[in-house]
């Protein structure tokens, strides 16, 4: 057997691996959730009401974790397709991998700042 | 034989006709990759809009009239809707055909998230149509 069949086995592909159906699977239930929330857009007063938790530090919080996840996967998916269809690509896996967390951690970090600014500046 | 390279459980994933299903299950594979593509903008764009260039707390009820009233943002946000659930649903459907080796128990947990799925999918839509 060769030290490294595919993408898919063995570290980091086995993490990204891993990362990926985590990170998907909480994408997936948040919108589960997320249909329902909406949906109470027909009672306005109701909808404002629910709505208004979402400015709750915890929940932005949890936002911040969603803009995370939702990137993370976004980007391991292109490397993903780029090793699909550029099976060369998988000699770079390590460089591949490295390239996605660094671009998640660039476009996150600020996203959190941004998402977390107003219980920063007091107001939730 | 028993010396034969069986293929994996998880892409045989209801004993059907092999040949049937592996022409899908690259369907799938395919749907993936370009639901994939299509969700990176339009998942990220909504992030975006809703969290960073708008406080969540501004997004009301009047913040969504006022996007809705344009038919343009009812389709982005019901092309999101569609491709999401689909996307995520298979997502699930792999992994569920990876760790639930059971058939019974298998196709159980399929009908459950597919009938969740479609039940919400169904739901979302009518929310975006009758608003």
């Amino acid at each position: 057997m060769s030290p490294r069949p595919t993408g898919y086995r063995g570290p980091p592909g086995q993490w990204a691996f891993l990362t990926h159906r985590v990170t998907g699977v909480l994408v997936f239930l948040f919108l589960l959730l997320h249909v329902v929330d909406v949906s109470l857009v027909r009672w306005p007063d109701l909808y404002d009401d629910v709505h208004a938790v979402y400015g709750n530090v915890v929940l932005r919080v949890f936002e911040v974790g969603l803009l995370f996840a939702l990137v993370f996967h976004a980007l391991n998916g292109l490397r993903i397709i780029a090793v699909d269809f550029f099976p060369g690509a998988v000699r770079d896996e390590r460089r591949l991998l490295s390239g996605v967390v660094a671009l998640t951690l660039a476009a996150c970090i600020p996203g959190a700042v941004v998402i977390l600014w107003p219980f920063f500046e007091g107001r939730f | 034989m028993a010396g034969d390279i069986q293929p994996t459980a998880s892409r045989q994933p209801s004993g059907k006709n092999p040949r049937r299903g592996r022409s899908f299950e690259t369907w799938s594979w395919l749907f993936m990759r370009v639901s994939g593509l299509v969700l990176l903008f339009l998942a990220l764009l909504h992030f975006a809009i809703t969290h960073i260039i708008n406080d969540v707390v501004t997004t009301d009820h009047a913040f969504v009239a006022r996007r809705w009233d344009n038919p343009g943002w009812r389709l982005f946000d019901w092309a999101l809707l569609a491709l999401a659930l689909l996307h995520g649903l298979n997502g699930v459907r792999w992994i569920v055909d990876d760790y639930v080796r059971r058939p019974a128990a298998r196709k159980a947990t399929l009908w459950l998230v597919g009938g969740v799925t479609a039940a919400l999918f169904a739901w979302g839509t009518f929310t975006i149509v009758a608003f």
